[in-house]
Order: C-alpha cells, then structure tokens, then sequence
C-alpha cells in the first residue's frame, strides 16, 4: 500500500512539475530565456518541484477556504433576520449534499488516473484505495481548522465544528458507496464529470432550498440540520465497507477512463470537431458568385448558427430589453429622471455590453478551423493580394454581423433617453448612436486584425502564441474596467467615436503592410 | 527545367536540422526523400514553402532562359494530413480553386472531367469535405495541385494510411504527373520509395546526398540505403 502511496504522490508530483515547467515556456518573453532542455535543467526542476510541494498543502486548504467564506459563511451573512447559526447550518447542508455528488474523489476521470491505471498499469483497486483515503484525509485535515473557525463566528458549539469535517467526509464516501453498489446492480459507472439531466435538476432544486428558502426566512431546523449532518459519519463507516470490499475497480476505471483516453492527445482535435460540428449540414446552401466572394458567401451562409443566428438572438433579446425598459418607464414615470440620468452616465458600461456580444472571436475560431487552416496550406491561398482580398471581404461582413446588435442597443438607448426626456439635444442621441455603432466596429476590427497579425494557431489547431493569449487578456481587462467608470456621454462618446476610427485605420494599414508575411500557420 | 538550393541551414535553439544544404532537382523526375524520424524532412518542405524561415539561402528555377528565384506559385504541397476546407463540398472546393488561379490554369476541364479522373464517385461531390474519408481528402488534395500544374511538387508522406486501391492509385496519379515538373516525395517506406521514386535522396545530418544507384539491384540499394542511414547511430 505505501508503495503504492509512494508511485503514485512521484507520478502526480512528476506531471505537475512538467506542467509548471511548460507552462513558464509559454510566457512570452521568458521563453525566450528558458532553454529547449529546460526539463532536464536541475535547477528549474527542484523550482518547480518546490512549487508542486507547496501546491499541495495550500490546496488542501484554499478550496475550502474560499467555499466555505464566500458560499457558507458569506452568502449566510446576507440573511441579516436570520440568526447566524441557523443559516450556516442550513447551507452546509444542502452543499454538502451537492458536494457528495459533484466532487466524489473518485468517480473523477482525471489524467493522473489514467497514467497511473491504464498506461503504467498500477493496480487499480490499490491505486483508487490509496488515492481515495488520501483525499478524503484531506478533506477532513482541510475542513477542520475552517469549520473551527466559521462555525465559531457563526456561534456553532465546539463539538459540531470538529464533527462537520468528518459529516462532509461521510457524505462523500456514503455517496460514493452508494454508486459502487449501482455499479454492482445496474453496471453504469457514476461519472462525476458528465452527470445527467436529473441529477442537474436535483442540484437545481437543492442550490434553490440552499439559498432560496432563507430569502423567504425559511430553514430547516437547527436540530434537524445537525442530526442530518451528524447521520452522514455512521453512513460513511458504513460505506467505507462497501468501498473497501468493492473488487472490480479496474472496470469502472477502465470505463471511466475510456473517453479520457481519446482526449490525452487530442484537446485540440476536440475544440476543431466542435468547431465543425458548427458547419451547416443544408444542401440547398449555394452562391453564384466567384472567387473569394464565393468562398466567404459560402462560409457565412453555412457558419449562420454562429454569425447571422447568433446575432439575431442577441439583437432580439437587446430589443426586448429595451422594450422593456419603455414599458418600465410608462408604467412607472417617476423613473424617468433616474432613467435618464443612469444613460447619459453609462455609456462606458456599454463596452464591456459589447464586448461580450460581438462575434468577433467565434468568427475567427471559425475561420480558422473551418477554412485557414486547410487553405493556408495552398500557396495561392497565401499570396499577399489574396490575403488582402479576403480580409477586406471578411471585415465587411463581420462587420455587418457586430452592427445589427450595436444599431438597436445604440438606437434604444437613444430612445430610452428621449423618453426620459433627458437629452439636451439632437447632438446626444447622434453620439450614443454613433459611439455604439463604432464600438461594435472596433471589436469587429480588432479581433479579425489580431487574428491575421498574430495567426496564433498551429497545424494542430492549437493557440501557440503567448502574446494573442496577452492581447485577448488585456482587452477583457480594459472593458471590465470600463464597467466602473462613470463619465458623461458626451465626453466618453465623442472619445469613443475618435478612438474607435483612429484605432480601426492604424489596424487595417498593420494589416495591409504586415499580414502578407505574418498571415501564416504557426510552426 | 532545374530547382536549385543553394546554402539553406536551419537551426532549433542548438541543433542544426539543414546544414548548408547545396542541391538541384532535375525535371521529370520523382525524388525519393528518406531520411530517420526527426531528420528534418518536413523542415526542408517547409523551409522551401515558406512556412518557416530558413536562417539562409536561396531557392531558384533555371531553365535554359536563365535562372529567377523560385516564387509561391511555383509550388505544390501535398501533406501527409490531407487538409482541406471542410466546410466546402468537394465541388465547391474545386470550383473556388478554378476561380482563383483561372489565369494560370492551362486547358481547364470541366469539374466532372476532373473528378473523374481521380474516381471521385459522382455521389460523393456534392458532400461536404468535413465527411470525406482519409483517403477522399488526399486525393482532392493531390487533385488541385495538378491542376495548378506547380513547377516543384513536395509530397510529405501523402501515401501513408491509404488502402491500397487509393494508394495505387495516387502512384499511377504522380506517375503521369511528373513530366514538366520536379516531384520530390518524402516517405518512411523503403519499399514505397523504390518502387515509385527515380531518384533516392537520403536526409542525413542535416545534408542532401543522392544515393547513387550504379548497378546495384532493388536489394543491393535497399542494403546501401540501410547502411547510410544506420552510420548515424555510430557516430
């Protein structure tokens, strides 16, 4: 057994040491620096391992710290007419309910496991043994200073804070008793990771009495809760029985493991077929035109469920937003002047709106995907008048695709402010329109520009560019950001609009000078 | 017709995959390009594509009119992993790429005529290339690089994983497609090379040498293939 222990802690340890060492390859500039042989380096390796160490036992704490302040301890805190004790209680026990499903420690087809049983050829039923005592130890030494703690603050008596950790433990290991012994009667494995559409219902109806029934001053009694609570330790012993005499490990292994093995080499070939599950398999689909013009109508009219379908969606569901808005502000006029107020402050809020509903990155994975990467294989394909021509034709129609949303969000709110009567003339509504409208363009811009400027996949389809990665991080940040500033409209959306066309021209002459050499499949 | 490299090295961090590489392909014939796993074949057929940048040299065409420098039009590259879009049927595929390069193309045929020629059922050319078969795919590959008619044609492993009826098939293809055109085919299988290739050229230490055939039989150039290739593993 210990031996076991042993292999198992060095393979997991010598795998996670390998990610941390990879994952310094991909940052941009200290790749440069890293050496080819840096898994050999001794340094970097004792580095890395010390990481892995600390990783370790900050994870058997860190998890649980932020569940239980933040989901527990926290969320509890909202129900200020509720007493501390009784809310804390009521949520650990429908969470751990959850948890006793959601996070077994064993149904989980996790890589480790696969090295370990299938590749290596480790004993299952010792490895799974091993492993499983060893989180579940660390579910009990994670959770017990935690509960010490919040239970504490939430006035728990000493005793219940040292019994919960082993209650969440006995939940666990019931529950994953309980999967065996199905295993055993109907032969389905109990997949942690691809749970059906009842047991998502059953999570649905559980998180709603967590969370939903003290926001009516409903919970189940504290007597009730701890008697529950403290029910799951004998259930656990009781399942451990079960757990320890189970025989057939490598089966559900095996089975569990199977999917996982088609994922170990290919999770970029996953991303790809998803992305060509996506081509429209209509055979009335056709175009009359020629040449580029023909290979774009075609890729937009078989691509419709993520361009043209998707846009709409979005544009419907902004129109009826605003649509509702109107009917707030009919029905209740007195909010007009808030209303008003709130839209000429918010037009910064908008970006981040837009940015989270243009097309632009779906459209070039899409691109790439589907089209670039077979055709940039092709040296007509790849003659800089072709790649000029295409992006011109591409920008064109993902602009359209980005515009339909940014013309009703930027016409509503123009509505919406003449109706709150809050303009102080005809320039403001141009600007609101005009700003959104050149928002939509920008992210239309950008996205295709860092597409063709920076082409980050490789012939395995796979992001090989640390500074895409950067440049896709920096634009989330920039338009969170905005989310927090509060300019007036004027001001921000005569900004914008400069901003927006100056940006978009600079990026169309980087294209026209750069992307005939950059436009290329990464090697 | 000749293609000519001249001093084209490429480098990864420290190791020398293409050293100085000084070498000319003759016209009419199919260049057999062997070399061990990791020898650098696909680096060359890239470095020749521009896919990657060489550290340096140059690839010309010389004919009897003079020498130019080799330009992207002048190639065809057929990779192992037929890649094509998948999101066209085979049809539109070939259509688009007629489009495209209709100034180049001499005597075009009708699609049909085409698809004929490469025994692409007629049920099959309307379907979407995201459900071609492997061996389907290769061909409409190899297809569109014949009718661009390239100067210089690099095969990187087309050959492997099709059954043997498509696998007959291409050969009998590159046969008939190798007049006016240098055709240089990088494979794992001996057997493959000997029977298809006019000319061996092994991949070594990062150099091109031809392997001369003098008169040795099939078995005697197999045996000197084998030596020149092993040699690497004493050194």
């Amino acid at each position: 057994m210990s031996k076991t222990l042993i292999l198992s802690f060095s393979l997991k340890n010598t795998y996670r040491v390998n990610s941390i060492l990879y994952s310094l390859k991909q940052i941009p500039i200290l790749k440069r620096i890293l050496p080819d042989t840096l898994y050999q380096e001794r340094g970097l390796k004792i580095f890395a391992n010390v990481l892995s160490v600390l990783w370790e036992i900050i994870s058997v704490f860190i998890g649980k710290l932020l569940y239980l302040l933040l989901m527990v301890f926290g969320a509890g805190k909202l129900y200020d007419r509720l007493p501390d004790m009784q809310v804390f209680l009521h949520i650990l026990l429908f969470l751990t309910l959850i948890g006793g499903f959601a996070n077994t420690k064993m149904f989980d087809p996790s890589k480790d496991k696969y090295y370990a049983m299938i590749l290596m050829r480790m004993d299952a039923r010792e490895y799974t043994l091993v492993n499983y005592a060893y989180a579940i130890l660390k579910v009990v030494v994670g959770f017990l200073p935690l509960t010490i703690l919040f239970g504490s603050l939430s006035g728990l008596p000493l005793w219940l804070c040292f019994a919960l950790p082993f209650s969440i433990a006995g939940c666990k290991i019931a529950i994953a008793a309980a999967s065996l012994w199905d295993y055993d009667r109907r032969g389905g494995v109990y997949n942690e990771n691809k749970l059906n559409r009842y047991i998502w219902i059953g999570f649905g109806v559980l998180l709603g009495a967590a969370y939903g029934l003290p926001a009516l001053e409903m919970t189940v009694p504290v007597k009730l809760c701890v008697c529950l609570m403290l029910s799951f330790i004998p259930m656990g012993a009781a399942g451990s029985y079960k757990i320890f005499s189970f025989q057939n490990y490598r089966e559900i292994n095996q089975e569990l493991l199977v999917q996982q093995t088609n994922q170990m080499d290919t999770a970029a070939q996953i991303t790809k077929a998803g992305v060509e599950k996506k081509i429209s398999a209509d055979t009335s689909i056709s175009s009359n035109r020629k040449g580029f013009e023909y290979l774009n109508e075609l890729f937009i009219k078989r691509h419709r469920r993520i361009l043209w379908s998707a846009t709409e969606k979005i544009a419907c569901v902004c129109a009826a937003c605003i649509f509702g808005a109107m009917l707030i502000l009919y029905l209740y006029p007195e909010m007009k002047h808030e209303a008003g107020k709130q839209v000429k402050n918010c037009l910064p809020y908008f970006t981040f709106i837009m940015y989270m509903i243009n097309r632009g990155t779906g459209f070039t994975q899409a691109l790439f995907m589907n089209c670039d990467h077979s055709l940039l294989t092709y040296s007509f394909y790849k003659e800089p008048k072709c790649i000029l021509k295409l992006f011109q034709i591409r920008l064109r129609e993902i602009m359209k695709i980005n515009a339909v949303p940014g013309l009703i969000i930027g016409v509503g709110l123009a509505l919406i402010l003449y109706v709150s009567g809050g303009a102080y003339g005809w320039m403001d509504y141009g600007v609101l329109v005009v700003s959104i409208l050149c928002m939509s363009l920008f992210f239309s811009v950008h996205y295709l520009t860092i597409y063709y400027l920076l082409q980050p996949y490789n012939a395995g389809t796979e992001i090989k560019s640390g500074m895409y990665k950067v440049i896709m991080s920096v634009t989330y940040f920039c338009c969170f950001y905005m989310t927090w500033l509060r300019i007036p409209m004027m001001a921000f959306g005569s900004m914008m609009i400069v901003f927006c066309v100056v940006y978009s021209v600079i990026a169309c002459v980087l294209v026209y000078r750069l992307a005939p050499k950059t436009f290329k499949i990464r090697s | 017709m000749r293609f000519i490299i001249e001093h084209l090295s490429k480098h990864f961090e420290k190791k020398e995959v293409l050293k100085d590489i000084n070498f000319t392909f003759e016209e009419g014939k199919i260049y057999g390009l062997l070399g061990r796993n990791g020898a650098g074949k696909t680096t060359l057929f890239n470095c020749i594509n521009r896919d990657i940048r060489s550290d340096g040299g140059t690839f010309y065409l010389e004919a009897d009119d003079g020498r130019r420098e080799l330009r992207a039009e002048d190639i065809g590259y057929v990779l192992s992993t037929p890649t094509v879009p998948e999101f066209l049927t085979g049809r539109e595929f070939l259509k688009f790429f007629m489009d495209i390069n209709e100034k180049s193309i001499q005597n075009p045929r009708t699609t049909e005529e085409y698809f004929d020629e490469i025994s692409i059922a007629p049920e099959d050319r309307d379907k979407l290339l995201k459900d071609y078969s492997h061996g389907m795919k290769n061909k409409m590959q190899m297809l569109v690089n014949m009718i661009a008619e390239p100067n210089i044609l690099l095969l990187d492993e087309p050959l492997t994983s099709l059954d043997v009826v498509v696998a007959e098939e291409m050969k009998s293809l590159l046969r008939s497609l190798k007049q006016g055109r240098v055709t240089i085919f990088s494979t794992h299988i001996m057997d493959l090379a000997l029977d298809l290739c006019d000319e061996i050229v092994l991949l070594n230490h990062g150099e091109l040498e031809v392997v001369e055939k003098s008169n040795l039989d099939s078995y005697g150039l197999r045996d000197k293939i084998m030596l020149a290739l092993r040699e690497e593993e004493h050194e």
